[in-house]
């Protein structure tokens, strides 16, 4: 990509010169969403967002229920495709190239499912070995994200007896078991107790520091606590992109900024 | 890493979890209790053994048969358990092509069921050689029959699975499919005196005809027309067609659906 950018710019005018030297730099961005647009049936989910995020950014997405933040999610990670639009992750096509694309990220979507007939240790061996992570660094680094979420109890149990909480701390260990540059999370934290959403926080704050994620929530403590920007989104459509200190000078809180930009609904 | 390597990787656990579930505990269960009735019923209703061993092996090879059909209960839940469970959002999200997780998936259900058919003949073979004391060739043609048969079984249990919403729905669809649609179609072509070796289940008699027709299965002196076995050579055709269009069609839809 970058070769055919250098070629390019080399038998452009200067002022379409600066524009593709822009887009260049703008997809090796960790995440780029540009333009993005999807339909389910005739309801318009997602109406051309179009935002990116830095490396080594926390950004959070916020909006209220049904304002496309799982959808946007769902997109990036491949699960679902954009009726137009297009969205990179490190610089690679997530439509055109998914496995690619996926290869670059840990995901949590919603409250993940796991195979009830294996244990946390098993799950975890199988999503490493085809992230082609084998022998002794695997095993060592399942035992290391086991002890990370709070699992080493259960970690030879069968996931049939799992609660939901559990769950969501397998869905972590998977998530950061390869070490991603990027983590993209939708709603993490749902269904843990109190102290579990604690630790939870703790956790992706601490394990944050040296990636780059994207966070979707309905938790403004959550994102405040976790992210240092925040993109709101409501009917499809990017409201606000912003440092939460900026959003919280002009609005004097991040809740007065959330309920203001999406007419009162949380 | 390569997509053969990830092919095996999900070979290897689609296949652990067989071996974890009960179901293909309760399908041996299946094939050896259909397998105790032929040995058992056989010689009660007809005073003992035939004197043709080609007709207690076609009998015998209904066993394997039900555990070829047995393969619907293993593959509904493949493809349409992901997107209804939920699980896809953990498998899918790795980076790993669909197309290698449907093929492993159908390894893995393959792999199953041959281990079933597998036991089905060892059985057929024993009861063969303790009554009879001697295991006719046919007995091979039947075995690689089931095996094609069992392969397009699961291809057609694999597009119903990547077009349904639920495991349940997918399974129940391609039961009533092959035992319902096909068996209905079946009789009328056979009243109508036409062939119907094109349909899955005419296809699935092959192993069992092969031992000699339709015959075996009737008494030597019956009133009844007895109807004219498919030819084997065109049933091999027909299952190898619903093996390859129903797996490639599975293999297209899966790749095509979205997990919302």
């Amino acid at each position: 990509m970058c070769g055919i950018g250098v070629r390019l710019t080399s038998i452009l005018p200067e002022s379409l010169q600066v524009r593709v030297v822009a887009m260049g730099d703008r997809m090796r961005e960790p995440i780029v969403i540009e333009n993005l647009s999807k339909y389910y049936n005739r309801f318009l989910a997602l109406d051309n967002l179009s935002l990116s995020v830095m490396a080594n950014e926390n950004v959070g997405l916020l909006g209220p229920n049904g304002a496309g933040k799982s959808t946007t999610l769902k997109i990036l990670c491949g699960l679902l495709r954009p009726s137009s639009g297009t969205a990179y992750i490190d610089g690679i096509d997530v439509v055109e190239k998914p496995e690619q694309a996926l290869s670059r990220i840990g995901v949590i979507v919603e409250t993940p499912e796991f195979y009830s007939f294996l244990t946390p240790e098993e799950t975890l061996s199988y999503l490493g070995r085809l992230r082609g992570m084998r022998g002794d660094g695997l095993r060592s680094r399942i035992k290391e994200v086991i002890r990370l979420v709070g699992l080493e109890e259960w970690a030879a149990a069968k996931i049939e007896k799992f609660s939901r909480g559990m769950k969501q701390r397998l869905g972590l260990a998977q998530a950061v078991l390869h070490d991603p540059p990027i983590l993209i999370l939708d709603e993490p934290a749902l269904g843990l107790d109190p102290r579990g959403v604690v630790e939870f926080r703790e956790i992706i704050e601490g394990v944050g520091k040296e990636k780059t994620v994207f966070f979707a929530s309905h938790q403004l403590i959550e994102v405040a606590q976790i992210c240092n920007k925040v993109a709101l989104i409501d009917g499809g459509r990017l409201l606000a992109y912003d440092d939460i200190a900026q959003l919280e000078t002009k609005y004097q809180s991040l809740e007065r900024a959330y309920l203001e930009l999406t007419g009162g609904a949380i | 890493m390569s997509e053969f390597e990830r092919l095996r990787i999900v070979a290897g656990y689609e296949f652990l979890k067989h071996l974890r579930r009960k179901r293909l505990y309760w399908i041996l269960g299946v094939v050896i209790v259909a397998e105790l009735a032929v040995l058992i019923g056989l010689p009660a209703a007809l005073g003992g053994y035939p004197d043709d061993v080609m007709r207690t092996a076609a009998m015998l090879s209904i066993g394997p048969s039900l555990a070829t059909l047995g393969a619907v209960f293993f593959a509904g839940d493949a493809i349409a358990g992901e997107f209804e469970r939920k699980t896809g959002y953990i498998l899918f999200t790795n980076p790993v092509s669909r197309s290698t997780i449907v093929m492993g998936k159908f390894l893995a259900c393959y792999a199953a069921v041959v281990l079933l058919t597998i036991l089905g003949y060892v059985i057929v073979c024993i009861a063969l050689l303790a009554i009879y004391g001697q295991v006719p060739i046919e007995t091979a043609g039947s075995f690689g029959l089931c095996l094609l048969f069992a392969g397009s079984v699961l291809a057609v249990t694999f597009f119903f699975s990547s077009v349904s919403k639920g495991a349940m729905g997918a399974t129940v669809i391609t039961l009533v499919f092959i035992m319902v649609i096909s068996g209905v179609l079946e009789g009328i072509l056979a009243m109508a005196d036409l062939p119907s070796w094109f349909l899955l289940s005419t296809a699935g008699d092959s192993i069992a005809t092969v031992y000699g027709g339709y015959e075996a299965f009737m008494p030597g002196d019956t009133a009844y027309r007895i109807p004219e076995a498919p030819d084997i050579a065109l049933c091999i055709l027909s299952m190898a067609v619903y093996l390859v269009v129903g797996f490639l069609l599975s293999l297209w839809i899966t790749k095509r659906r979205q997990l919302a």
